[in-house]
């Protein structure tokens, strides 16, 4: 299956980007991995859509021409032989059917929704195994302060300024990370929005 | 650290995040239900503990796997209740009427093979009449809304070794065909529109060795012994047969390949892959370009997609609607996948019916929208793989709803 932008989450971030791709006339697929926690509490779009479906931003995506995988996730990924370019991605569901795309936004969140995973030593992406921000020290991850801002909140991966994801030192040209995923200070609701249209907008420029 | 849940189905990966009781059609119109996470990982928790825990009311679950489909993390939910129902449920006694009725109703093979025959006809005609139906709500507890789907006088096993089986001997490439009860006993009609697809990509069609029902009405009537050694037969039989075994229901294929293994404790790791809807086989096919189809210039059709419950499950409706794109003259809308109630043998139970009916409303009012929206230039049919769909959504909305087999059938120019 191809497609112009392969979106790889549901949530704030991933629909933000694949809204506003849509919205440029683009060919847009979106794996969202169960029903995000927002789109559940927050649900924008009409008050019918709110009351019928809990689905409400994913359904009104899929009324603006996105295809929209609910329930599937993007388990694997081929790489050019260089490292720097996404050639296509696999996903749980779709089996060895190769999902082909100019261009991917990488919208899976921090830990909760395991965008990124922690093990004991250290943190890793687990589609693309990109390059993770993160404190060696085991130690230093927690501030014994519960309510102190937590250290593990910035983990997450590194991007160049444009927003393209970096695995083994090297920039993936067409992989653009958005929302908690990425490593930093950790994201309002609104960061994260404009963070997703922050890639779509940099997708626009170059694909 | 545990690197991998310990107990079955991913019990310990539950956040009690709740996305799942959200989703539950049952829960939105049954307050009787404890929803999926109670239902499922909560409960599970006390029956691990002690099975006096277990809680009847599982039984109002529609094994819809929204649950699981709504889940961030990965647990099988609706495989624990299907799970718990068997382990802690009662099992296998025909006690009284409504007993002797959901045997009735989960024996697919045994009903099927009696009345799909000549007498069919004359089954059918008394099926459908006020009298019996008014028998069989008052003393089997079938729903008197119902009706019994069709049955055909004859089985399309026997149709196919009659008129197809010599055909086959003339491609060289082969697949198998799981036909499933319904295209046998009742419309060997779609069985024989999977028949001219397969042959006009130039594949002929092979039946299984021996081919039972796939189970899935037993295992939910709480025949589960039964439904397993069904599933032992047709796994035999598939590990026999050479290349991809294709189908043409959802919910046999989703039995097949996630419950045999997950509810049944059927390992079939060396199979599963092999097991697809028609549509998960061609639509690769016809984009590498392996397989072309032609289609008539004079088709015309307007075909709403609804996404049956274990086809989302499963995640494959792309599969189909990359085809149906394909085809000159058909105009596609993709309807909400909403539930739409019935739940196989489930929504046939008098004391189910209303239920069934409330899950459904989302759907047919999507479904009554499209068909304003569609206007009458051309005709109005609701696409689904799931054959129990088909019925609720014809007797809730008089709307038609074809298989998307037989709509590409239909659409192919045979010249």
């Amino acid at each position: 299956m191809t497609y112009d932008i392969i979106v790889i989450g549901g949530g704030l971030a991933g629909c933000t980007a694949a809204d506003v791709l849509a919205g440029a006339g683009k060919k847009v697929a979106l794996f969202a991995e169960g029903l995000s926690l927002h789109d559940a509490t927050e649900g924008p779009a009409s008050p019918k859509a709110q009351a019928r479906s809990p689905y409400s931003a994913l359904s009104a995506l899929s009324a603006k021409g996105v295809t929209v995988f609910r329930g599937d996730s993007i388990v694997k990924a081929d790489l050019s032989d260089d490292g720097s370019h996404v050639v296509r991605v696999f996903s749980r569901n779709l089996g060895d059917e190769p999902l082909v795309a100019g261009a991917f936004v990488l919208a899976t969140g921090k830990f909760f929704s395991r965008g990124i995973i922690s093990y004991m030593g250290g943190v890793f992406e687990p589609v693309f195994d990109a390059d993770v921000e993160f404190e060696p020290d085991h130690g230093k991850w927690f501030d014994t302060d519960f309510f102190a801002p937590q250290p593990y909140e910035r983990f997450g991966v590194r991007t160049d300024e444009a927003g393209r994801v970096i695995k083994g030192g090297i920039i993936i040209d067409n992989l653009y990370a958005a929302g908690q995923v990425l490593a930093g200070e950790p994201l309002s609701d609104e960061g994260i929005e404009s963070s997703g249209r922050a890639a779509a907008m940099e997708i626009m420029k170059k694909w | 650290m545990q690197e991998k849940s310990i107990s079955t189905a991913n019990l310990e990966q539950c956040l009690k995040c709740n996305l799942c009781t959200l989703v539950c059609p049952m829960l939105a119109v049954n307050e009787q239900y404890p929803g999926p996470k109670k239902a499922g990982p909560d409960g599970e928790r006390y029956r691990i503990k002690d099975p006096e825990y277990y809680d009847y009311a599982l039984k109002y679950c529609l094994n819809c796997k929204r649950c699981e489909v709504a889940c961030p993390s990965g647990v099988k939910i609706g495989d624990m209740i299907q799970t718990a129902r068997i382990k802690y449920g009662s099992q296998s006694k025909i006690r009284g009427l409504h007993g002797l009725r959901d045997w009735t109703l989960a024996s697919t093979d045994f009903v099927g093979g009696m009345t799909a025959s000549p007498i069919a006809p004359v089954a059918n005609a008394v099926l459908k009449t006020g009298v019996a139906k008014a028998v069989l709500h008052g003393t089997l507890g079938v729903d008197r809304h119902r009706t019994f789907p069709a049955y055909s006088s004859e089985k399309f096993e026997n149709w196919f070794r009659k008129e197809a089986l010599e055909a086959q001997a003339g491609f060289e490439k082969k697949v198998s065909f799981f036909h499933g009860c319904y295209a046998n006993y009742n419309y060997p009609q779609l069985g024989k529109d999977f028949v001219k697809v397969v042959n006009a990509a130039g594949y002929g069609v092979e039946l299984l060795e021996r081919e039972k029902c796939c189970g899935i009405a037993l295992m939910s009537n709480g025949f589960a012994a039964k439904a397993a050694k069904q599933g032992r037969i047709n796994l035999e039989s598939i590990r026999k047969a050479a290349g991809p075994v294709l189908t043409v229901s959802s919910s046999c294929t989703h039995m097949m390949r996630e419950e045999y293994p997950e509810v049944l404790g059927l390992p079939n790791e060396d199979v599963k892959d092999r097991i697809m809807l028609l549509s998960r086989w061609l639509y690769p096919r016809l984009e590498s370009g392996e397989v072309k189809l032609n289609f008539r210039k004079d088709f015309h059709m307007k075909v709403a997609y609804h996404t049956s419950c274990h086809m989302q499950r499963m995640g494959w409706q792309e599969f189909t609607l990359g085809i149906l794109r394909k085809i000159p003259g058909l105009e596609l809308t993709v309807l909400e996948p909403y539930c739409c109630g019935i739940s196989g043998t489930f929504g046939f139970k008098k004391e189910n019916y209303g239920y069934s009916q409330k899950i459904g409303e989302l759907l047919f009012s999507e479904i009554r929208e499209a068909k304003a929206k569609a206007g009458d230039s051309a005709p109005f049919v609701v696409a689904t793989e799931c054959e129990t769909c088909k019925w609720q959504i014809e007797m809730s909305t008089g709307i038609t709803v074809m298989n998307p087999v037989s709509i590409i059938a239909q659409a192919l120019d045979s010249e």
